[in-house]
């Protein structure tokens, strides 16, 4: 895509780097996507929280494979989410997940470029897995300060990405040491 | 035509449909525990339509891609040629690929055809509602739904740990798909 100088045969820690880049830049894509829907979706002040009986026909439910007890506790799903956020919860995820998503699917070409290894992409790659590791800090920070039921759902995840995202920067950094100061080591043969 | 790498539009078709695939995956999963529909609890409807179109529309950009593949062959990757094995599982996954999205998102439509619930694509265009309310069809295309989207999953893994492999071997062959 780009016409930047390419090298198809770079280091080895280039291309593996940007492949990882590539498939993690596609599931946070998707992941932060549908959390700008879940949180678009489930809005303040609906029927969930307006002591509306849910509506459980038993044709739908057989249709779903669902229980009578399952479809009445899928309103309280709903509860969860809104009782147990802050006020500000609800816009900061929104906005936070579309910085996310954009930076995530950035990812995707940066480690496109690894993998060509075009002169670039190791100084850019480090600033976009600094800024995804950022991004899952300050995800996890708001996950902090909600209720107990919704730090059940999403500490455990903002934790994991931000320690992928960790190992991917110091990767990043490592390599572009690497570039820099020349050094390539070969395996050692005994 | 032979070339050595894919097309631009095609590499951007292929990691497009990559981002879609997983957060249908990722939104089905979610959205069905969303309350049931109706007049008071809406909360299904956005991620629903969301879900139809983005599947109809996998569709046809499946059908592009399936033609410049076609339409510009790309060269051989090298480090597959000598592997016989390797060549025979690689055009397997990707045959098996297109054929297990196609089946999911066509179970996925024709279920949607018999459940009585129209579709607005993109919310701009009515398509024709040809099928009917008929639960027992419904229910047969759901299933088959299912468990081609289960089997489509899986296949993916095989897809990416294929990639994952040339990669971390520096081959090249990874290469082509991310010019």
């Amino acid at each position: 895509m780009s016409t930047a100088t390419a090298n198809s045969s770079g280091p080895g820690w280039a291309s593996w780097l940007g492949v990882v880049a590539v498939i993690f830049g596609i599931l946070q894509t998707a992941a932060h996507s549908n959390e700008w829907l879940t949180q678009k979706v489930i809005a303040p002040d609906t029927a969930a929280v307006q002591g509306i009986a849910p509506r459980c026909p038993e044709d739908e439910l057989v249709e779903e494979g669902v229980s009578s007890a399952e479809c009445e506790l899928m309103v309280a799903k709903v509860r969860i989410m809104i009782a147990s956020r802050p006020d500000w919860f609800r816009g900061f995820q929104m906005g936070l997940s579309t910085l996310g998503a954009l930076v995530a699917f950035g990812s995707v070409f940066i480690g496109a470029a690894l993998v060509q290894y075009r002169s670039w992409a190791p100084h850019l790659a480090v600033i976009t897995f600094a800024g995804l590791l950022a991004i899952d800090a300050a995800g996890f920070a708001a996950a902090i300060n909600t209720g107990p039921l919704l730090r059940a759902t999403y500490l455990w995840n903002s934790l994991l990405w931000f320690f992928i995202h960790l190992v991917m920067t110091a990767g990043a950094v490592a390599g572009l040491r690497s570039a820099i100061t020349g050094d390539h080591r070969q395996p050692v043969h005994s | 035509m032979q070339r050595q790498g894919f097309s631009s539009t095609a590499i951007i078709m292929h990691w497009l449909m990559a981002v879609t695939i997983f957060f249908l995956f990722i939104s089905s999963w979610w959205m069905l525990a969303l309350p049931f529909p109706s007049a008071d609890f809406k909360y299904r409807v956005l991620p629903f339509q969301l879900h139809k179109n983005l599947g109809i529309t996998i569709v046809f950009v499946l059908a592009i891609l399936l033609y410049l593949r076609l339409r510009y062959r790309p060269a051989q990757a090298a480090s597959t040629a000598d592997q016989p094995w390797l060549r025979w599982l690689a055009v397997a996954d990707h045959v098996l690929l297109y054929v297990l999205i196609l089946t999911c998102c066509g179970s996925g439509y024709l279920s949607s055809a018999y459940s009585g619930w129209g579709t607005t694509l993109w919310w701009v265009l009515e398509l024709p509602n040809w099928g009917y309310e008929d639960e027992r069809l419904n229910i047969f295309y759901s299933d088959i739904h299912l468990w081609t989207c289960w089997a489509l999953l899986a296949l993916l893994s095989v897809h990416v740990s294929g990639a994952a492999y040339h990669a971390f071997r520096n081959d090249g062959v990874v290469g082509r798909m991310l010019r």
